[in-house]
């Protein structure tokens, strides 16, 4: 009886808090412009001390209620609690103080109203941040101050920011929320129903009555189960503040049904579209595997080397947004040493090549081992013979090597089998022989080669 | 813009001081007191407001050009590739009412009394490794159907012919916007400096549904973005060659005088419309010597015109233009168009659509093997298909032996072959009356956008803005079809 009693009661802390807080600035106003030996003002700012002393004090039992339901952690409460009685007995000292007939002291009522004053703001701002979430007076700031304020945005770009390959599902993203959500209370000092969350194999573990994590089993892990259930039941976690969102809930999930490992990265999931699309969503990263193109890290290319290259007769095109990789076309009659020199300046750059019916010679393919990165090479139609194509051999990453219209011959085959990269080759119109075309796709069914129709 | 013209000894008129100076200067000013990277951060709020700063490819592209044969009229899904034996099973009887509800139909067979189904009287075979289904009508294309990849459900928003061809060629029913070539021209630019981005190739006395050049245009963009187009004969471009009596010397000094005064111009006035003009007497003055050489089919080995066919040898058929698209796209031509028209069959579609399929068969099959073969189907979109699909009930008389099929934008197929498209595939199925889709739906829009996607562009990213919106080529609507993406 006397609990819910004082269940009602505590929720009604909100709604009175707000008499004295009133009663107090009125009070203090009338003060300031009152005449200190008119009589009747005195006894009316004596009677506001009073008003607000009585309404301070059913507040702050209130309060008190409030507190006591579980609800609100220990850490958050107490400079709220302790300043809300400090509070109260200023407000009745003062009261004291005015009703007895000591003379006015304007140093110290001063003094007095400064310390009303801020204590009142600790006491709001505290009050408000448990119930409104710490960030609630930032989050609607417009963009542009936030900005400046330099707002803890970073979290969720430090996590895009990072390559996929060294983020784990429970460290990186997990963690994080749970850390946010559920570790103010389940801590090494603070184990509400004996969970500790901030040691992963506690965590595992569980509470008093239930396993925190049973693998492959989200809704037999307590972790998922309590934050999922109903909000309405008073099992349901966290009990205050903003729930976790539905793709929190989600990466849980998905995670415990696969085994809930510490060391899961997230690449392991690559295949699974949903999880792709969530952990898009939730933290701009893409876990689908990226296009050799995309994995180069290069510096950008300068309008001089640009300018460099298109002396030397080569045509370029960017291939990303970035200035960095190319796409480079020969537009000139023949090719000499001094254009392919040109080259060695942005190997690292160069990843399409077309030097097609150029006149390329055995002894110039001498300058393309060095553009490792090349994925694409047509020079078709020019003097190569069995002699230029070894130069290929190191060019681990080419997979589409065009030498239709060339004069090598199945010799070269030994040369295609060695090159890691290599998915296409195109060969029509060289002296390859049908024979031996037949025995190197069958040896590498993987290469595709092209011999005409 | 300009409102000089009677001011030609001032730089500036009162009206443009004024325009000017409010928008120019003050802009100009604020913008160094506020700069708005300064403000916004890296927000990518100002950058999506100003798509010109994003810069192109917005990702690595698979393609590097497409060379698309557009059948105009609108050719028969359910007599080349939709195979539907349900239609044969029910010859003769009526659509059921439940597959037509209430969709409307054209006012050319909306007041028939009967819809009797027409199955094919064309025989389907399964075809390739793949197996995907196609009518004898074309073989030799059958043959190559593991290079292909069939969307066979296709549909479109209009009914009727221009419209439906404005749709799929500039994203609106309505003309006035610029053609998917154009867009991709303004986008990505040129890698030829001796062609046009965006060539036009039709083929030479066919009848059928009207082309205008709306449908190669630039729409907004600036001129030198529209298509351009070779016609078979003499001139290939029009008032490209120099006029009797006018030396190529002449000429170029003409130009480089020609040139002087535009910039002056340009300086003057600020009119982008003045650069686009240069930039295309530019071209036309290198075109004079590599067009023809890029038309001349005289170095082409016998074999080759036998791959495309003997159509091929005669200049402005399907073929030759199909042979011409190869060389195009050796030269790197951007975007490659083909037109073939006649294939809007409302009554003797049998007879019909034996001869236009003869026509565009071989060369189809051949334009695609001959890219393969010199590796050039890896950075090559082809794009083959018409504006809408035909019904599945015949348009007039149903004979055991004709039929004719009225327009049905609700599913159509085409196919595509190339450059970042998963070879051997079919995507989407309609329903066993071949009228309504019954699996993944593809329209318009997501065939632009997938289109794009291949070379490298956000079809959402690539905007212009005119009049005050900003326009794209799929206009508010468009996802990329990513099932079909290697």
């Amino acid at each position: 009886m006397f609990y819910d009693l004082s269940n009602f009661l505590g929720s009604l802390h909100p709604l009175v808090v707000h008499l004295p807080i009133g009663f107090v600035l009125l009070t203090m106003i009338f003060e300031f412009s009152a005449n200190s030996k008119n009589t009747i003002q005195n006894r009316m700012i004596s009677l506001g001390w009073l008003f607000t002393f009585i309404s301070s004090l059913i507040a702050s039992l209130f309060g008190w209620f409030l507190g006591d339901n579980g609800y609100y952690f220990e850490s958050q409460i107490d400079i709220h609690r302790w300043s809300g009685i400090l509070f109260v007995v200023i407000c009745f000292l003062v009261w004291v103080y005015k009703s007895s007939n000591l003379p006015p002291n304007t140093f110290l009522s001063r003094f007095r109203n400064v310390i009303v004053i801020t204590l009142l703001t600790v006491t709001g701002h505290y009050g408000g941040s448990m119930t409104h979430g710490e960030d609630y007076l930032t989050e609607n700031l417009p963009e542009i101050i936030k900005e400046k304020l330099g707002d803890d945005y970073e979290e969720i770009s430090t996590i895009s920011s990072r390559s996929i390959d060294s983020l784990f599902v429970y460290e990186d993203l997990i963690h994080p929320f749970l850390e946010d959500k559920c570790m103010v209370c389940h801590n090494d000092e603070n184990t509400s129903g004996g969970l500790n969350m901030t040691v992963f194999e506690l965590l595992v573990k569980g509470g008093e009555n239930e396993t925190g994590i049973t693998k492959r089993n989200a809704y037999k892990s307590s972790i998922f189960n309590r934050v999922v259930m109903s909000q309405r039941n008073e099992k349901f976690m966290p009990p205050t503040g903003i729930p976790l969102s539905f793709d929190q809930t989600k990466i849980l999930e998905w995670w415990i049904e696969e085994g809930a490992k510490l060391e899961q990265p997230i690449t392991s999931f690559r295949e699974d579209a949903k999880i792709q699309k969530l952990l898009l969503h939730l933290y701009e990263v893409d876990i689908r595997e990226k296009p050799f193109l995309e994995t180069l890290v290069l510096e950008d290319l300068s309008e001089n080397d640009l300018i460099y290259l298109e002396n030397e007769n080569f045509e370029f095109r960017f291939l990303s947004n970035k200035n960095t990789v190319l796409d480079l076309k020969f537009i000139g009659e023949d090719i000499t040493k001094e254009n392919l020199k040109s080259l060695d300046k942005i190997k690292e750059h160069v990843v399409w090549l077309s030097i097609i019916d150029s006149n390329l010679s055995d002894d110039e393919m001498a300058y393309l081992p060095n553009l490792k990165n090349l994925t694409r090479l047509k020079i078709q139609k020019n003097f190569i013979s069995n002699k230029g194509v070894p130069y290929l051999e190191g060019l681990d990453n080419l997979s589409e090597l065009n030498l239709y219209g060339t004069r090598i011959t199945d010799a070269s085959f030994e040369v295609f089998s060695k090159m890691k990269g290599l998915k296409k080759v195109f060969l029509w119109k060289t002296q390859v022989t049908k024979k031996g075309v037949a025995q190197f796709a069958a040896q590498y069914p993987n290469i595709e080669v092209m011999v005409g129709y | 813009m300009n409102c000089n013209h009677d001011h030609s000894d001032k730089n500036y008129s009162r009206r443009d001081f004024l325009t000017k100076t409010s928008l120019g200067l003050g802009a100009l000013s604020l913008g160094s007191l506020m700069s708005p990277t300064d403000a916004y951060g890296s927000s990518n709020f100002l950058n999506l407001l100003d798509s010109n700063k994003q810069k192109l490819p917005h990702f690595a592209p698979k393609a590097k050009r497409v060379i698309y044969l557009f059948q105009s009229g609108a050719p028969s899904q359910l007599d080349l590739f939709d195979y539907k034996p349900k239609l044969n099973e029910m010859f003769g009887q009526e659509v059921p009412k439940s597959i037509i509800g209430e969709q409307r139909l054209t006012g050319m067979s909306a007041g028939q009394n009967s819809f009797p189904m027409a199955g094919s009287l064309f025989n389907f075979k399964q075809h390739g490794n793949s197996g995907a289904w196609m009518s004898d009508l074309m073989p030799h294309t059958a043959k190559i159907v593991d290079e292909l990849c069939f969307i066979k459900s296709m549909h479109t928003d209009a009914i009727n012919h221009d419209p439906a061809m404005t749709l799929i060629q500039t994203g609106s029913q309505l003309p006035g916007r610029p053609s998917i070539g154009s867009w991709l021209s303004y986008g990505l630019g040129s890698d030829n400096k001796n062609l046009p981005e965006f060539v036009v190739l039709i083929t030479k006395g066919e009848t059928g549904q009207p082309l205008y050049s709306k449908l190669w245009g630039n729409g907004f963009l600036p001129s030198e973005h529209q298509g351009v187009q070779f016609r078979a004969g003499k001139d290939a471009v029009l008032y490209l060659e120099n006029p009797p009596g006018v030396s190529a010397n002449v000429r170029e000094e003409q130009l480089k005088y020609l040139n002087k005064l535009q910039q002056i111009q340009h300086a003057d006035i600020g009119d982008p419309e003045i650069l686009a003009r240069m930039s295309q007497y530019e071209m036309a003055f290198r075109m004079q010597t590599s067009v023809p050489e890029v038309m001349d089919l005289s170095d082409e080995p016998e074999y080759i015109f036998d791959l495309y066919g003997k159509d091929s040898k005669t200049p402005g058929t399907f073929a030759a233009n199909c042979l011409m698209a190869r060389k195009l796209a050796e030269k790197d031509v951007k975007f490659i168009q083909l037109y073939h028209q006649g294939w809007d069959m409302h009554s003797t579609l049998p007879k019909s659509i034996r001869n236009k399929s003869r026509e565009v068969d071989q060369a189809t099959a051949g334009l695609i093997k001959d890219l393969k073969q010199r590796g050039l189907l890896e950075d090559t979109l082809v794009v083959w298909g018409g504006e809408f699909g035909r019904t599945n009930y015949s348009q007039g008389l149903l004979k055991p032996d004709d039929y004719g099929r009225d327009h049905h934008p609700r599913c159509f197929t085409i196919f595509m072959a190339g450059a970042g498209i998963k070879k051997g595939i079919t995507l989407g199925a309609t329903d066993e009356f071949g009228y309504n889709i019954t699996e993944r739906p593809v329209h318009v829009h997501d065939f632009q956008a997938t289109l794009m996607h291949l070379l490298g562009i956000d079809h959402e990213k690539l905007t212009f803005k005119f009049q005050g919106r900003r326009y794209r080529l799929t206009d508010v609507s468009g996802n990329v079809v990513n099932e079909i993406l290697s």
